[in-house]
């Protein structure tokens, strides 16, 4: 069609790129050189901020038992710390407060699998 | 003064080869789709299916109505450099046998790379290397769907720093190569206009219109000076603009509304598709 038309083209260094960029994003890894900061900044923040929606939809008491803490403390222990899905994420997050002595009692209650099952079987 | 109504009505009809105007089906407000009395295509998020069944019960119902269904993917991650995964492509495959779908989509975008999950849809930059990555894996996915493919592109935070290709030309490109339809997101084109301080009409004009196969439409948030496209708000009239806009060029066989969270009450749903469908000259649907 044009003069792009199809020369094979070796992909390995936007491989090598793409990589890099996710680390930095999600991983605590250095921005890579030529973008800009204050908008990678940005973009971090929203993946975040997404993140704990959805950890908040997994976990719902956890969200709302953390009440204004949320998704502040969230956002802060996510940071550089890549995503393990929201299941993983929410049970990670409330082990490292219960651990710290400030998980709220009714979190705590929706980390056990059997109070779950107790939850589900009132219905 | 009588034939005015005869006009209008004749005018609202929507072309046997249009579907008018959807909405993303999701759970929160299944019930709210339901009551749709002519809705006549709906998009679902691919991931959420089970290709092996059974459908959700009001997707079920949408389909007994014979109303088309369209998955829409978000995890395949095309533009990823890394051939697609062959398990999702098997997956969105499935989904489309599953709910008899005429078409499905994805995007234009990565999610992972390097063994790690963005999260969300991330921007490629706009060069050769990129267009040959999508390619390739488009050419993949294609290879075991039944149906066509339309591809999205994104709303980006930021972009790379070495675009060979200006967005026109890099998505018309990745469109010839592939034989895809477009999924043109007018709040994305919205969202990244109003970012890059570029014109709008500027890419509606440089597009491809005539391959755009359903057109996707959102509200969002500014934060910060930058305008995010989160689904979790009301469309902004400047976004209803650009449908005239759109179909004031061309208009496409079908829109729809995309919200994804802070799900307001039905009137508000219902009064915003009322108001895509005046903005696209397709009946209401509600």
């Amino acid at each position: 069609m044009s003069e792009l038309a199809s020369e094979p083209v070796s992909t390995a260094l936007l491989a090598q790129r793409q990589a890099d960029l996710v680390a930095a994003l999600v991983a605590g890894a250095p921005d890579p050189p030529g973008f800009d900061p204050r908008l990678l900044a940005a973009a971090r923040e929203a993946l975040l901020r997404k993140r704990a929606g959805e950890v908040a939809r997994a976990w719902p008491v956890l969200a709302a038992a953390l009440g204004s803490r949320w998704p502040a403390e969230f956002m802060a222990w996510a940071a550089g710390r890549p995503p393990a899905g929201a299941r993983t994420d929410g049970r990670d997050f409330a082990r490292t407060l219960a651990r710290a002595g400030t998980l709220p009692r009714l979190a705590a209650r929706e980390l056990s699998p059997w109070w779950r099952l107790v939850s589900r079987l009132r219905g | 003064m009588a034939a005015e109504p005869e006009a209008a009505a004749a005018e609202a009809v929507v072309a046997a080869d249009s579907l008018g105007i959807g909405i993303g089906w999701r759970p929160e407000i299944a019930g709210v789709v339901a009551e749709l009395p002519s809705v006549r295509f709906v998009e679902v998020i691919a991931e959420s299916l089970a290709p092996a069944g059974p459908l959700p019960t009001g997707l079920h119902l949408l389909r007994e109505r014979e109303v088309a269904i369209v998955p829409h993917g978000v995890r395949l991650s095309l533009g990823g450099a890394e051939p697609v995964d062959p398990a999702r492509v098997a997956h969105l495959a499935g989904c489309a046998r599953l709910v008899g779908a005429p078409l499905v989509s994805e995007h234009i975008a990565f999610v992972r790379a390097g063994g790690l999950e963005a999260g969300h849809l991330l921007p490629l930059p706009r060069t050769r290397e990129a267009v040959a990555a999508v390619a390739a894996n488009v050419h993949r996915a294609q290879s075991e769907l039944d149906v066509p493919i339309a591809l999205e592109p994104i709303a980006a935070l930021f972009d790379w720093p070495d675009d060979e290709l200006d967005e026109a030309a890099f998505l018309t490109e990745i469109l010839d190569r592939t034989g895809a339809l477009l999924l043109l997101d007018v709040a994305n084109v919205y969202a990244n206009a109003r970012n890059r301080g570029t014109d709008p009409l500027a890419l509606l004009d440089a597009l491809p219109l005539d391959r755009v196969a359903y057109v996707h439409v959102a509200g969002g948030a500014e934060h910060d000076g930058l305008y995010h496209d989160t689904h979790t708000e009301a469309v902004p009239p400047d976004v209803l603009d650009l449908i005239r806009e759109l179909c004031a060029r061309h208009q496409p066989p079908a829109l729809m509304l995309e919200r994804d969270g802070r799900y307001p009450p039905a009137a508000e749903l219902r009064a915003e598709l009322d108001a895509i469908a005046d903005a696209s000259g397709y009946p209401r649907v509600t």
